[in-house]
């Protein structure tokens, strides 16, 4: 599996290839020598390992994604792989098997909302999924302050920029995911026997698994005909934010530069500037803009 | 309720004979005639051609799966024989079909079969839908196993008997294990399959294919019978 920007189809000269071998079937001791190869010969065509974290690069076991959702077993890694594999992840393997765990941890998710089951949560929400996302998004801010203090501040620049756009992109995008499922309505009475409502609810998002966080994205926008203009304007500034990734002249320059030589850094700006564009956009849509049904909807979940 | 029978090959591997016995002293209604391996078939046709087997209310006969291209055609009609003189529907997977022109005479005695995650075709409703384009007449084996096994959240599953379910003719009923064996159905599965008991045809014959010998058959029928059971329950709620 691919994550990061390979998973979400913004590849640029400087992105790192973030893979796992992913898992699903009877252990095999033989697993690992798979992975170390895999290693080998996708470090070589990307030139460069997976990113510093440890959570790519290495082997996932889709028991651990479906089975561990909360609780001392979830891990950081495993809370990251599971979410990134909803919201940003390729097969560059067996589709078959992607596609199979990603139904399986949706079944989990679905099949254990018990309000959603019922149709009891507000607007058709499945709020359990929807709390896991944002548990992810957090995870990643925090985790974000907890780097910089870790690594004396280095690369920091970079990764604020990532974290206001390509992390915030995935975060949006999963919001868009469970509110996806928002307004459909149960055709019978909630009964433990109506398995139709959540393989509906699991088709529905898995067919979304297969796109990408800027489709999704891009189909809040559509759908939403008052708020054109503020989509062209994140989407705008999303392209400008990638083609300042794809410089290596300017990532190498952000990636030293020190943390009290931002406010006069004109490149810096550029991104900071960027990005509060990007969060302006996103803000219209999910919280200023009533014409659409999204700031009632975060009303309704986003923060209780 | 359904027709409940099992596979020959499940029942007594090799012993056509034996297996149609068994399946009289248990009073079966249905029975699956298997000649998976191509070196059965002829004693298959031999064996209907000499007997009859009028007493089961339904009767299919499953395909080889291992002949080449050249002997297709040589298989094909043996088969169309027996599936045409009797009008018994002839299972067959879809990577067997080589040559399409050995397989359209077939009509509606044509039943593809959905498959396991070991195959590259006819697993999931993109990969069967061309070949119910081929064959708009053929009809449908759904197995269970196979469609729990390629998506164990039993979406595909819902899909495919959502799409083809109208066609369908007789389910495959085992469970299948990620080697790709058939093995007898634990309450994993069971569950699993409950999930889109209400999308299953209530008439269409169940064919056991788990290998079990012949004492414990029955518990295994019991077993079966269950996908339904919580269905059937809702339903006269």
């Amino acid at each position: 599996m691919l994550f990061g920007s390979g998973g979400r189809f913004e590849v640029t000269s400087g992105s790192d290839p973030d893979w796992t071998l992913l898992v699903d079937g009877q252990a095999n001791a033989k697993h690992q020598e798979t992975a170390t190869r895999a290693g080998v010969a996708i470090d070589e065509i990307a030139g460069k390992p997976p990113g510093r974290e440890g959570i790519f690069g290495a082997l996932a076991f889709s028991h651990s994604l479906i089975q561990y959702i909360g609780g001392q077993d979830d891990t950081n890694a495993n809370l990251t792989r599971r979410i990134l594999l909803l919201l940003e992840s390729k097969a560059i393997g067996r589709e078959d098997a992607h596609r199979r765990v990603v139904n399986a941890v949706l079944d989990r998710y679905l099949a254990t909302d018990r309000g959603w089951m019922s149709g009891h949560t507000p607007y058709g929400v499945p709020r359990f999924l929807f709390n896991d996302i944002a548990r992810y998004w957090r995870t990643v801010t925090v985790d974000y302050a907890y780097r910089q203090w870790t690594r004396n501040n280095q690369g920091w620049a970079l990764r604020r920029a990532k974290l206001r756009m390509s992390r915030k992109l995935t975060y949006a995008a999963g919001l868009m995911y469970c509110f996806r499922l928002a307004g459909e309505s149960r055709e019978v009475p909630m009964s433990e026997l109506d398995s139709g409502w959540k393989l509906r609810g699991i088709e529905t998002l898995s067919g979304l698994t297969m796109s990408t966080p800027l489709d999704i994205l891009a189909d809040a926008f559509m759908t939403a005909p008052p708020l054109h203009a503020v989509g062209r304007h994140a989407f705008d500034s999303y392209d400008r934010f990638l083609g300042v990734l794809d410089n290596r002249d300017t990532r190498e320059h952000l990636d030293t530069l020190p943390v009290d030589g931002a406010g006069s850094d004109e490149q810096y700006q550029f991104l900071r500037d960027l990005g509060e564009r990007f969060q302006d956009s996103l803000s219209t849509l999910f919280i200023r803009d009533g014409r659409s049904r999204y700031p009632r909807l975060i009303e309704e979940y986003g923060v209780f | 309720m359904s027709s409940i029978g099992f596979s020959t090959g499940a029942l007594c591997k090799d012993a056509l004979a034996e297996a149609i016995d068994a399946s009289d002293q248990m009073h079966l209604e249905a029975i699956e005639l298997s000649a998976l391996r191509l070196r059965e078939l002829a004693g298959l046709v031999d064996y209907v051609n000499a007997h009859d087997l009028s007493r089961f209310k339904y009767v299919s006969v499953h395909a080889p799966t291992d002949y080449t291209a050249d002997q297709e055609p040589e298989v094909a009609d043996a088969l169309l024989k027996v599936a045409t003189t009797f009008h018994w529907p002839v299972v067959v997977h879809p990577d067997c079909f080589r040559n399409t022109t050995s397989w359209k005479p077939f009509g509606k005695w044509l039943c593809i079969e959905n498959m396991d995650k070991r195959k590259t075709c006819g697993r999931t409703v993109e990969e069967l839908r061309p070949l119910f384009d081929e064959y708009p007449e053929a009809r449908l084996c759904f197995d269970i196993a196979h469609a729990h096994q390629v998506d164990t959240s039993m979406t595909e599953a819902y899909r495919i008997l959502r799409e083809f379910g109208t066609r369908i003719v007789q389910l495959h009923v085992s469970e299948v294990t990620s080697g790709s064996r058939h093995d007898r159905i634990s309450e994993g599965a069971l569950r699993a399959f409950q999930e889109v008991a209400e999308q299953l045809p209530r008439t269409a014959p169940i064919i056991l294919e788990t290998p079990v010998l012949v004492s414990e058959a029955q518990a295994e029928i019991e077993k079966a019978s269950r996908i339904f059971t919580a269905a059937l329950l809702e339903t006269t709620r």
